[in-house]
């Protein structure tokens, strides 16, 4: 059963459309991959579902439940932890702080001084550094932070927008490390990627799109065994 | 001696009340980049609503006090939800709420006007008589301001650092999408951040006030120099507001003694022109973060 499903989605900023008639599912427990050429919305889609943009059509349910006619926060309490591109870290708190923050609401609270040893488990670098000013962080480390800042959430899905965005070629490895472990251990992420034969080896499912909607979906070794697919929308 | 304890007696004082008006405007800059020009017409407000409780209700001074923050906040919140909230989605809303408040202002100054006339009044607000230190007598008001200043300042900071409201403030001043995203409702931080400065600039008003009495234009002056100590600070940062508000209160007693009254603001500037050739960010201000 899908986890998240948006059905014609649409959006954008001002008079531009951005997100025209998307749909999507996302089955739970899946690791899934949104692809697809710079400015075609896919950061739209993170960013509408999690309540940053609102939807102007269309309708999103999670597990079932409407949720795109809500508040960020009230999203937020529902599941849907995005971690947003470039991190958006609190830039004058500390690593501890921000991470705190993650597990700002009451629900997250409660499980806050485990999840931060698991995230710390997970990411131990974290662990050395957490008295550091975030601002001080490498970019490496912080898209650490952003992302154990998205765990500290719980939640029911993970929406990690460009994990690998301006990052070194090492690092990346790292980052994609971590979030492969992530999947691993059963939870449903969501993955927005420019590399998409890069993601491709790692997702469960592609989802690629193209001018604001969804072009084609299938699994990554479909999306690796096709070349023709990414050249007829990619023009690569 | 006696001189070094007056004019730093005047300077601290004129820099608690500097700095409880300049909390406010940092506070609700730092949230929302939203300059409230009608803080001084709140200020204002807050004078007259204490005067209004104490001498026409006849009531004691603590009550005229509570009175007048509980009013600033109800002006500050319905600033917040019929002029800033409507606004806040527009991509100018920087400029629009500029000039909106600057309105606000105004027909908050006239309210002032009509209900009291604008014939000076004095702040029954006061305590008489001082105390002797150092051979000067520094008046018990004085000594007031600056233990409610300093009350003041010490609950905002532990408002700020120490609780989960104060945390959320902090979260949607550094990064007002990342604070929505670990699901702080920022319109609630904004609606408690205008209260508050609303309640700290009536309060604000009471104590200048006090000193040079109530008129319906009172709060021009310190407005202006509350965003003085803004822009040398560094916009919307708040330790450094309080400190900047301190040190310029002292700095324009200092002037005040030295060159004579006339030339305390003109001098200020001009220090302040020159901190911000020096320092463009002002003395605590950092460089813009840069959001993706």
């Amino acid at each position: 059963m899908s986890l998240l499903e948006i059905q014609g989605l649409e959006a954008g900023y001002g008079a531009q459309a951005v997100l025209r008639d998307l749909s999507l599912e996302i089955v739970e427990g899946s690791f899934a991959a949104l692809v697809g050429p710079n400015g075609h919305g896919k950061s739209t889609a993170l960013r509408t579902v999690s309540g940053l943009v609102r939807a102007r059509a269309g309708l999103i349910r999670l597990a079932g439940e409407r949720i795109d006619r809500l508040r960020p926060d009230q999203i937020v309490a529902a599941g849907i932890v995005h971690v947003p591109q470039g991190d958006m870290l609190f830039p004058e708190m500390t690593v501890l702080e921000n991470l705190r923050l993650g597990a700002y609401l009451p629900q997250a609270a409660t499980h806050a001084a485990n999840r931060l040893e698991e995230v710390f488990a997970l990411l131990p670098k974290l662990a050395e550094r957490k008295h550091q000013v975030a601002s001080t962080l490498s970019g490496g480390e912080r898209r650490m932070v952003g992302i154990g800042r998205g765990l500290m959430a719980g939640g029911r899905i993970l929406m990690l927008d460009e994990p690998s965005l301006g990052l070194a070629p090492i690092v990346i490895d790292q980052i994609y490390d971590i979030v492969q472990r992530l999947a691993a251990s059963g939870r449903t992420i969501l993955v927005v990627e420019e590399n998409a034969m890069r993601i491709a080896e790692m997702a469960d499912r592609m989802h690629l799109m193209d001018n604001g909607r969804i072009a084609w979906s299938g699994p990554g070794s479909e999306f690796l065994s096709r070349p023709e697919i990414l050249s007829a929308y990619l023009g690569g | 001696m006696e001189i070094f304890v007056q004019v730093l007696a005047s300077g601290l004082t004129l820099g608690a009340m500097y700095a409880v008006s300049t909390i406010g405007l940092a506070l609700v800059y730092g949230a929302l980049n939203m300059l409230n020009m009608a803080q001084g017409a709140l200020l204002a407000f807050g004078g007259y609503v204490c005067f209004y409780v104490m001498q026409q209700l006849g009531l004691p001074a603590p009550v005229g006090v509570l009175a007048a923050m509980v009013v600033g906040a109800a002006l500050g919140l319905t600033i917040y939800l019929m002029v800033a909230r409507p606004m806040l989605a527009s991509p100018a809303f920087e400029t629009q709420i500029f000039i909106a408040t600057i309105g606000i202002g105004s027909v908050l100054q006239s309210v002032i006007l009509q209900l009291f006339g604008p014939q000076p009044k004095a702040q029954p607000m006061t305590l008489p008589g001082g105390v002797s230190l150092g051979g000067v007598v520094v008046p018990w008001q004085n000594i007031l301001i600056l233990a409610v200043a300093a009350a003041m300042l010490a609950g905002v900071a532990w408002l700020l650092g120490r609780t989960r409201a104060g945390l959320a403030i902090r979260a949607t001043a550094q990064s007002r999408e990342a604070a929505q995203l670990m699901g702080i409702r920022i319109g609630r931080v904004y609606a408690q951040v205008l209260a508050l400065s609303g309640a700290l600039a009536a309060l604000s008003g009471i104590m200048v006030s006090s000193l040079s009495g109530l008129l319906p234009t009172m709060g021009a002056d310190p407005m202006l120099k509350a965003f003085v100590i803004c822009v040398v600070a560094g916009l919307g940062n708040v330790p450094g507001a309080a400190i900047a508000a301190l040190l310029l209160g002292i700095l324009e007693a200092v002037i005040q003694y030295i060159f004579g009254v006339q030339y305390a603001f003109a001098i200020l500037l001009a220090l302040v022109i020159g901190v911000l050739i020096w320092r463009p960010y002002g003395l605590f201000g950092k460089r813009q973060v840069v959001r993706l």
